[in-house]
């Protein structure tokens, strides 16, 4: 297959908290002949906080960087991130009304490009070229004998018509990926609910309820991980997975990798290309146990 | 010719925004209109008496009345003038309630409009001519399409009557729905107890032709003779020869073929007698499940069959029925649930809809009557019950109530108390819909008494923990809380829709359904029973939701209609069809190609071919009198003058 | 009773009483506010509406006509409405001919039950009127007698048959006459430049044949009056479709007609020709040649070259062979495939609709009402009984306004449509040249566009378009009302 190329924006998260996921997004696109080119002097989307204080203040900082992409001829920009999925492609589809864009524009140093690339989450973008049957023939590890759940938080199928993920109570295009690595991918109930998100800070005891709900279901269906997808459920579930514990009264000892890692290790990246030293619960019981899957198989 | 136009104020619906009085002004100056007034009550005794009053007083020889809709007083102020001696014909309306005061707030405007209304309405009755109906004869027999309780009722008080009754039924045994009914609220009665007599009175009730495991293939004619062609679905068994023992039933090996009678809540067998007390009770053979049918192998049944009933070369079969008039109770479906993705999209065993807990709660359900869980075969402790799952819910196009869900979920876990005595009950519900009589009574029965919990709020999700129970997650919007329930079993409220091949039926009806597929009746208010078309006539719920007991009113109701209808031994015809200039018709047969009745022959007259209408066959859709190019054919009453004279009342720049 | 001055304009709805009239009902009894502009004019069925009624409403000053049936599949009377919505489609697209805007007419579908979907259709419609405003009346417009050149393009090489085979084409005429009462063809007329009809009915007459460019007639027009009786037809491949057309509507028996044909290259547009000729005392010689005619007049040559002097029709004539014959001779040359947009059509074509409805304010002002048109149309089968006569129906006046000459001309087209095999015999016979036939090929162009390319008077099996209907139209779809 021919390398394809994407603009690529991090969001702000990958150059701090999911660094892993940042690397690992980069390692498995350089295996999949994706090239991903960073927007030169990108700036944040804003976040959770911009757009609930100011929409056309919150749309400028996005329309900002989808200009830069426009400036540089790109037709489609990849994220790994969901907030900044949403932000983005609401801005751009906010700026089909005129008024709305006249008052950004006025925002910014310079009006907006006419025609602003479209956005796709990498999960997408990657699906786009890689069906099912394609991702299989590029797997060399397979993940099998591993039990795996997706969980792809609220926010990824929300809402249905901009993120495009199918029906947003049950999205699958994550399951598809991982039954493509070769893992036995189980049918997660809770993958769309709210993990807690950026109440982390303000309400920790309802996050803390929160990421239990979802982790003790996932205990209980014998999962051996909980693949994410989003930076901050991603931390909610790991990094503070023993909050969540505390306030169930119980303990998790439950791997929350981000699908890019384990996408890359059944690619066959190897593991320090993956970030997977950034878990707060090791993969390595995991890595032995489909090491032990590949053998019996 | 002299005109009285009588401008209705009806109280205030009128006259609030129309100036009635100016209206009756302005019409006095309309050609021919030699007397006008603007009564209060038109359709009233005393509005009535008047117009009487006012054709002998002014020696009127036609009436225009500007009120309410045609479709609602024409036949009352036909019949008026007639009582005063004129010809019912020669009467004209115009619809300025409705169409002007109803829907625009500008009086002025309004005013203005209702006198251009009243003027067309002049016009056109200057141009009509007096019309004689013909009668003809009926054949007095009636059709009923579908075999439930309303279709059930209907059929044994028409019968009753001394009308002769044909019954076509879809699936292979009348009851429908409420035969599949473990008890029905609110004195918790045992459904198949009181339906079953009148099933088997159907069977044995002489008036009535049962045709089960049929369908309706097509519909021609009018009022007083219909032809009806049905459709014998190949049962593959001749019900002649069978008794119903079910021997072929015991031996079938294709024993998992799925149950539409148990609502797919347990497997069954190839050749299957639905129930128990199945009217009529006989066999019949799922073609796509049968092993001899669908293989080649097998023929297990016809080995085992004492009277040799088995045919597997049996086809469809096409019968006509002649009848005179069709009532329709072809009932509902539930609306397909799992678009629901938050309560698992059918993902889970133990999410389940009402009618399928009905026949675990049934004796003659798969489980005998226990309540198990299809999963794991376990006794459910804990039962969620949602209600509105496809009902007044817009988000999946079901804005409208399904009337009768409040009930049986009460019911419900009333029974399901009875049959799990430590077992507990949560109702999700959004309000408690209990209007019927001792029916409020009953749903605090079910909280006071069987300690059902009536949580207020909506469910969002419902997904397995993992342990073997699902979490129901929803809110209690009177406590503005969260609340989360470990269930056992779920069982949704599932909203009704009309009857899958309900708008087919209706195309062929020639009646009008909604978006929804239910059948309009006449009148919301006034009609209830009657279509908009002559001699058809409604029972149950295809033409909206509701219970036993008004399914049962409404069948009875039809019958009532129908025997109206037979009490004659004539019918007359609407004598607004349309009659040709034999002068004129140079015979180029464009009418008769178009004619969707055959209602157009051609004749010989003086040795030439003449097109000649069938009067009693013409419906008078006039779709000939737009057809002929030399207007040599014309439909009363909505002639080619008459409709240009309106347009010209109009439009003369 | 004229509209409210600056408040409202004149919309007039056509309802059918089953499903749209009670949906308007429907409406009112849920108080769904709407504007107060519509009157509605209650019908028993969407097919009892005469697209002409919409016409004669728009012609007489409606700024809109909005119509409304049952949906397709609901009709009370089962198959009105299927019927309703070709010939309402078709006069949609036969509406801009004329120089009225098609949106001031409208068609829609509104059941019993749809008292919101009945508001929204009455709301939109009536915002798109008064958005169109005020229609411009035909009596006031200014009348433009302007008429630009036409492009003439021809699809085939014309000619003036110089070669045809007229002698055997005698010889079969004379060998089939004894079966026959008359065979139909044309002789010459008061000159060499002139042809007039041919009746034949004993052997000498057949020597007065005569065959070429001013053979303009359609000698199909005579056969519905020899009904019964044996008759045999000489045609041009335009008289041949007039011919199957009269067999398909059964005017006619086959087992009574013997068509005889030669290959058609061409005739000559006769009105043109003697505008060239001008005012002369006589003819002096008539020569043809392959390419064309020289005819001397008065003592002065003119010369006219098929390729430009030829029929309107003859330019994009797909036909020149019999479609349908008993005795066939000689062989047509070929034709090349495409579609030429008929001269008189491209003329309407070329303008705005401003400039249409006063170019037919001109013509119709120079119409003698004398009705050569109806008379020379083989497919005008009332005779005596057309409604432009008649009191009961009273479709028109006696008045001698442009207005009701246009609206005769729209009744013909209309009850052309479908049947119209676009012989220009109407076009032909107007003593004043007026380009009627633009109306007839309006319709046409619309009928082969909406059903699959269909041109009347090719196939005598055939069911005309609009007598006739699809469950599922393939290229009429309803509209938004959004």
């Amino acid at each position: 297959m021919s390398v394809v190329s994407f603009a690529y924006y991090p969001g702000c998260s990958a150059k701090g908290s999911s660094a892993d996921y940042e690397r690992s997004t980069r390692t498995v696109c350089g295996l999949l002949d994706i090239c991903l080119e960073e927007l030169p002097g990108w700036n944040c989307c804003g976040s959770t906080p911009a757009h609930a204080v100011d929409t056309e203040l919150s749309a400028a900082l996005c329309v900002r960087n989808l200009d830069i992409a426009a400036q540089c001829g790109a037709k489609t920009v990849l994220t790994p991130c969901p907030s900044c999925l949403s932000n983005l492609r609401h801005a751009g589809r906010r700026m089909a009304t005129p008024e709305f864009r006249a008052r950004v524009n006025e925002l910014l140093d310079a009006p907006a490009a006419e025609t602003l690339p479209e956005v796709t989450s990498v999960m997408q973008g990657i699906a786009r070229q890689y069906d099912k049957a394609a991702l299989t023939a590029r797997v060399k590890k397979p993940l099998t004998g591993l039990r795996l759940g997706a969980y792809y938080g609220c926010l990824m199928s929300r809402p249905a018509d901009l993120m495009d993920f199918g029906d947003p109570e049950n999205p699958t295009l994550m399951e598809e990926m991982l039954t493509a690595c070769g893992a036995e991918v189980v049918d997660f109930p809770l993958k769309t609910s709210c993990c807690g998100a950026s109440f982390g800070i303000p309400e920790r005891p309802m996050t803390a309820r929160n990421s239990a709900k979802i982790l003790d279901l996932a205990v209980n269906m014998g999962l051996d991980a909980l693949v994410v997808a989003c930076p901050l459920c991603q931390m909610n579930l790991d990094l503070r997975q023993k909050q969540a514990a505390k306030s169930a009264g119980t303990t998790f000892d439950l791997p929350v990798p981000y699908f890019t890692q384990l996408l890359g290790l059944a690619l066959g990246a190897p593991t320090d290309q993956l970030g997977l030293d950034k878990l707060c619960v090791s993969l390595d019981g995991l890595l032995k146990k489909a090491e032990g899957g590949q053998q019996c198989g | 010719m002299r005109i009285g136009v009588f401008i209705c104020h009806c109280g205030s619906n009128i006259g609030g925004t129309v100036d009635c009085a100016r209206v009756a002004e302005l019409s006095r100056a309309f050609p021919d209109v030699v007397y006008a007034d603007d009564p209060m009550y038109t359709c009233a005794e005393p509005g009535q008496a008047a117009i009487e009053a006012a054709i002998h007083e002014h020696r009127l020889d036609g009436v225009v009345v500007a009120s309410c809709t045609p479709r609602m007083h024409e036949p009352t102020f036909r019949r008026t003038v007639e009582r005063a001696g004129l010809n019912r014909y020669m009467f004209e309306m115009a619809n300025i309630r409705e169409h002007v005061s109803w829907i625009g707030k500008d009086k002025e405007a309004n005013t203005n409009k209702a006198a251009e209304l009243v003027l067309m309405a002049v016009e056109k009755l200057r141009r009509n001519t007096p019309l004689t109906p013909k009668s003809f004869d009926i054949t007095k027999k009636v059709l009923i399409i579908g075999g439930g309780v309303a279709g059930i009722q209907a059929a044994l008080d028409c019968a009753d009557g001394g009308v002769p009754v044909v019954l076509v039924e879809r699936e292979a045994t009348i009851g429908g729905k409420m035969a599949k009914l473990d008890k029905t609220f609110p004195t918790v009665d045992c459904s198949a107890c009181i339906l079953g007599p009148k099933m088997v009175d159907v069977a044995q009730h002489p008036n009535i032709t049962l045709y089960a495991y049929a369908e309706v293939e097509d519909i021609s004619g009018y009022v007083g003779n219909f032809s009806v062609k049905i459709r014998k679905k190949a049962a593959y068994v001749d019900w002649s020869k069978c008794t119903g023992c079910g021997a072929c039933t015991e031996k079938c090996p294709a024993r998992k073929t799925p149950d539409a009678f148990n609502e797919l809540t347990g497997p069954t067998t190839a050749i299957n007698i639905a129930f128990p007390q199945a009217i009529p009770k006989k066999a019949v053979i799922n073609a796509a499940h049968c092993r001899q049918l669908s293989k080649g192998k097998c023929g297990v049944c016809a080995k085992v069959c004492p009277t040799g009933a088995i045919r597997y070369d049996m086809e469809d079969e096409i019968v006509t029925e002649e009848v005179g008039s069709i009532v329709a109770a072809t009932g509902y479906d539930l609306m397909d649930w799992t678009v629901y993705s938050e309560y698992g999209g059918g993902k889970y065993p133990d999410v389940i809809t009402s009618l399928q807990y009905e026949r675990l709660l049934s004796a003659s359900g798969p489980t005998g009557g226990h309540i198990l869980r299809p999963s794991d075969g376990r006794e459910p402790k804990s039962v969620v019950f949602i209600q509105c799952v496809g009902s007044r819910d817009k988000s999946v196009g079901r804005p409208y109530c399904s009337g009768f869900c409040c009930m049986y979920t009460a019911k419900q876990a009333v029974l399901t108390k009875d049959h799990i005595p430590d077992s507990q009950s949560w109702v999700f519900y959004m309000d408690i819909r209990a209007p019927g009589k001792m029916y409020d009574e009953f749903t605090r029965r079910a909280v006071e008494e069987y300690g059902t919990e009536y949580i207020r709020g909506r469910v969002s999700a419902i997904y397995p923990d993992g342990k073997g129970q699902y979490v129901v997650m929803g809110v209690d919007t009177l406590l503005g809380q969260p609340v989360e329930i470990k269930a056992d079993l779920v069982v949704l409220a599932v909203g009704i829709e009309a009857s899958k091949g309900a708008s087919q039926l209706a195309e062929k009806l020639r009646i009008s359904y909604d978006q929804y597929g239910f059948f309009m009746e006449s009148h919301v208010k006034l009609k209830p029973v009657e279509t908009n078309t002559a001699g058809v006539f409604l029972a149950g719920v295809c033409q909206g939701a509701k219970d036993i007991p008004a399914s049962v009113a409404q069948g009875s109701a039809a019958a009532a209609k129908v025997l109206a209808l037979f009490a004659r031994d004539k019918l007359e015809s609407d004598p607004q069809i349309a009659q040709v200039d034999m002068r004129r018709c140079v015979n180029c047969g464009k009418c008769i190609r178009c004619c969707p009745f055959g209602a157009i022959k051609e004749v010989e007259m003086r040795g030439e071919g003449k097109a000649q209408v069938i009067e009693t066959v013409c419906q008078g859709c006039g779709l000939c009198t737009a057809t002929c190019p030399q207007g040599a054919i014309q439909l009363s009453h909505a002639t080619d003058n008459q409709i240009l004279a309106e347009v010209n009342a109009l439009c003369q720049c | 009773m004229p509209v409210l001055e600056g408040k409202e304009l004149r919309i007039v709805g056509f309802l059918c009483n089953w499903c749209s009239y009670g949906g308007a009902d429907t409406a009112g009894v849920a108080r769904a506010g709407q504007p107060t502009d519509l009157r509605i004019i209650r019908v028993p069925c969407s097919g009892r509406i005469d697209p002409l009624f919409i016409v004669k409403a728009l012609l007489g000053g409606a700024d809109g006509v909005l119509v409304s049936g049952c949906h397709p599949r609901d009709c009370h009377y089962a198959a009105g409405n299927f019927y309703a919505r070709r010939r309402l489609e078709v006069l949609k697209q036969f509406l801009p001919v004329l120089g009225i805007d098609e949106r001031r007419f409208e068609y829609t579908w509104v059941s019993a039950s749809e008292g919101q979907r009945w508001q929204q259709v009455v709301t939109v419609f009536t915002e798109r009127i008064h958005q169109l405003g005020r229609a411009p009346r035909f009596d006031d417009a200014e009348p433009l007698l302007k008429l630009a050149d036409m492009a003439l393009t021809s699809l085939r090489p014309l000619g003036t048959g110089q070669t045809a085979a007229l002698d055997e084409l005698k010889d079969a005429i004379r060998a089939k006459l004894p079966e026959l009462d008359c065979v139909i063809g044309w002789q010459q007329g008061y000159d060499a430049a002139h042809t007039v009809p041919l009746f034949i009915r004993k052997p000498e007459d057949v020597d007065k044949l005569v065959w070429g460019p001013f053979n303009v007639n359609n000698p199909a027009v005579y056969l519905p009056s020899f009904k019964g009786k044996k008759v045999g037809i000489v045609v041009k491949g335009c008289d041949s479709r007039s011919v199957v057309e009269l067999l398909q509507e059964n005017l006619i028996r086959r087992e009574d007609v013997t068509i005889f044909a030669l290959p058609c290259e061409g005739t000559l547009d006769m009105a043109r020709v003697n505008e060239k000729l001008g005012r002369y005392q006589r003819i002096d010689s008539v020569s043809l040649d392959e390419a064309g005619a020289t005819i001397v007049a008065d003592g002065t040559e003119h010369r006219f070259c098929m390729t430009e002097y030829a029929q309107g029709k003859c330019y994009g004539c797909t036909t020149p062979a019999a479609v349908l014959a008993d005795t066939r001779l000689g062989t047509p040359t070929p034709v090349q495939p495409g579609t030429v947009v008929p001269p008189e059509l491209a003329l309407l074509d070329s303008m705005s609709l401003e400039e249409r409805m006063a170019f037919w304010r001109g013509q119709m002002e120079r119409c003698l009402r004398c009705y050569a048109c109806r008379n020379a149309c083989p497919m005008c089968v009332c005779r005596d009984f057309c409604i432009s006569d008649s009191r009961n129906p009273h479709w028109m006046s006696q008045e001698d306004s442009p207005r009701e000459k246009l609206f005769f001309q729209t009744i013909h087209a209309m009850h052309l449509a479908g049947r119209c095999t676009g012989c220009g015999e109407c076009q032909r016979a107007c003593p004043v040249g007026i380009p009627i036939l633009a109306l007839r090929q309006q319709i046409a162009r619309a009928v082969a566009q909406l059903f699959d390319g269909y041109r009347p008077g090719l196939d005598p099996a055939a069911v005309p378009p609009l007598l006739g209907y699809e469950v599922e139209e393939k290229n009429i779809h309803e509209r938004d009302w959004k």
